[in-house]
């Protein structure tokens, strides 16, 4: 009988030992233990987009966790994120015009909300709203501003055709940019490969404020940066007469390779005139003849 | 019970296996609700495949995870990511490396143990004068083991998952040195208890531990009652509650996740 009772304890002590590691992995390792602890107030802000922010994402005040996101949802009729913000009772007094900021913890990290203190005297309440925020700028765009490479032409004013052959275009693709003197202008409207006269055939479409462009003028396809996406640039030349819609620019510049480039700097001081044959000539006549 | 398989082919005689094994299933889950007349041998079978496995499931838990986290460590230093091992070791352990090395330890510990038993109750002739004495083998022998099986693989799980955490810790914020609060804190905002630990902790070591157990019972139950015959199913149950493990993992892990 002893030794059945040592069975039965010894088996309750294991079973008791593992429902407590199971208790532990649940309230000690998981997001149970991130929960939200004590009283909480509501206050609602809105984004105009809040990009990878989660429910349960915390809510800091300078860099302290202060409250979670309770629930993010589009406003109805509106194309605007409505986050509620669940913040601490022990932090009830956050200015009214305090802004509500979607920050990315570092580069790769996740996101949260930021509260940046206004200097108002009143405070914002349960169910209130912050009126300010600032919303996630995705990466992409940020990239963009800092290479300088993004921002198309607005199409505001509707926009005249003209074509171009290159006898190469690299990765350009249908949206590319046009650009003049840096300033976008229009975008690629098409790239098709020209069976007869093995050339593609890129159809650019310019907006119609910029119509003073010289019927002579160059079209080159250029790389933003060192490995920046691929637009075309538009030389001016000196013709009196403008490209009208349908006209076909004459000088291209076909996209030079970061191959061929390394191929001429290497065989620079060798003849350059032996083996450069598959290297594209830097102007192209290509309607002359 | 079982048809008698011939000296077919190998596919045939796995087939055979297979087959013989889901009626076995069939014929103890029948027996469960008989065998909890016997509920203390049921607590016996626990103590021997749960409480006993204890020890070995402690250590290689903790070892599991020390060795996790010196590896991680290493790795994310690179990315200067450090912080995040200790996330990685739980999340690891608790999908994937719990529930596969805490089954394939019970197969080896416990596992060989009821098949050996049972073998040699067959081979002793108990099995059979048991069936003389009105007592029902199934519900007696075979119901408690399977039983206890079940039971104690989730529990010893999450002693395992506990532990390695535990050796993850011990290593990554008391010998290398990571922040212990950055270490928690990125543990809990990223583990989340359902994805986690109810379906990768729980179900898998359940399934597994029904696996296991039925496999360690079957074998051990047709085994032939010969030494050699039982000494061939013991290595039967091994190998074949490895392989049942380890693709029942993928399978399940395609489900769950």
């Amino acid at each position: 009988m002893s030794q059945r009772k040592s069975y039965a304890v010894g088996t309750g002590l294991f079973i008791v030992l593992g429902f407590a590691a199971l208790a532990y992995l649940a309230t000690q390792t998981s997001s149970v233990a991130n929960r939200q602890q004590g009283a909480s107030y509501t206050v609602d802000a809105q984004f105009e987009n809040i990009g990878q922010l989660k429910e349960r994402a915390p809510v800091k005040i300078a860099g302290v966790r202060v409250g979670q996101v309770q629930a993010i949802a589009l406003e109805p009729g509106k194309p605007v994120a409505d986050v509620k913000l669940a913040i601490d009772k022990r932090y009830a007094d956050i200015p009214a015009d305090s802004v509500a900021t979607i920050f990315t913890s570092g580069l790769l990290g996740d996101q949260y909300v930021g509260i940046e203190y206004g200097h108002s005297k009143n405070h914002v309440a349960d169910g209130g709203k912050l009126a300010l925020t600032r919303s996630s700028e995705p990466l992409e765009e940020m990239l963009g501003k800092f290479f300088g490479a993004g921002g198309a032409a607005d199409n505001i004013g509707g926009s005249y055709r003209v074509t171009a052959r290159f006898s190469n275009v690299g990765t350009l693709s249908v949206g590319s940019p046009v650009k003049m003197a840096g300033v976008p202008i229009g975008q690629v409207a098409s790239v098709q490969a020209e069976p007869a006269k093995l050339d593609a055939l890129v159809t650019l479409a310019i907006d119609n404020r910029y119509d003073q462009i010289p019927d002579d003028s160059a079209a080159a396809v250029f790389t933003s940066g060192l490995i920046g996406s691929q637009y075309v640039a538009i030389q001016p030349g000196g013709s009196p007469d403008m490209l009208k819609n349908g006209d076909e620019m004459i000088l291209t510049q076909s996209a030079m390779q970061l191959e061929d480039l390394i191929g001429k700097f290497l065989v620079n001081g060798s003849g350059s005139g032996d083996g450069k044959q598959g290297a594209n000539p830097p102007t192209t006549p290509a309607g002359k003849h | 019970m079982n048809a008698r398989i011939g000296n077919d082919n190998v596919v045939t005689q796995a087939l055979g296996q297979i087959g013989n094994c889901g009626l076995f299933l069939l014929q103890v889950l029948a027996a469960i609700p008989r065998s909890l007349r016997h509920g203390r041998e049921t607590v016996r079978q626990l103590w021997f495949t749960g409480a006993m496995s204890l020890t070995i499931i402690m250590t290689c838990g903790l070892f599991v995870g020390m060795v996790l986290e010196l590896q991680l460590y290493h790795v994310l230093s690179m990315f200067g990511s450090t912080s995040m091992s200790g996330t990685v070791v739980a999340i690891a352990t608790y999908r994937e490396l719990g529930p596969v090395v805490t089954a394939l330890l019970f197969a080896g510990r416990a596992g060989t143990a009821i098949t050996a038993e049972i073998g040699l109750m067959r081979a002793t002739d108990q099995i059979a004068a048991m069936e003389l004495m009105a007592v029902d083998p199934l519900a007696y022998v075979a119901a408690p083991r399977f039983l206890a099986g079940l039971v104690a693989m989730p529990l010893l799980c999450c002693v395992f998952c506990a532990l390695a955490v535990f050796g993850g810790h011990l290593v990554g914020v008391s010998w290398l040195g990571i922040d212990n609060g950055t270490f928690w804190s990125n543990m809990t905002a990223t583990v989340d208890v359902w994805q986690d630990i109810v379906s990768g902790v729980i179900w898998k070591s359940l399934a597994f531990g029904a696996v296991v157990s039925l496999i360690a019972v079957f074998q051990g139950y047709t085994a032939p009652p010969t030494s050699e015959g039982v000494a061939y199913a013991t290595t039967r149950t091994v190998v074949a509650s490895s392989i049942a493990i380890l693709a029942l993992d993928f399978v399940l892990t395609a489900f769950l996740m």
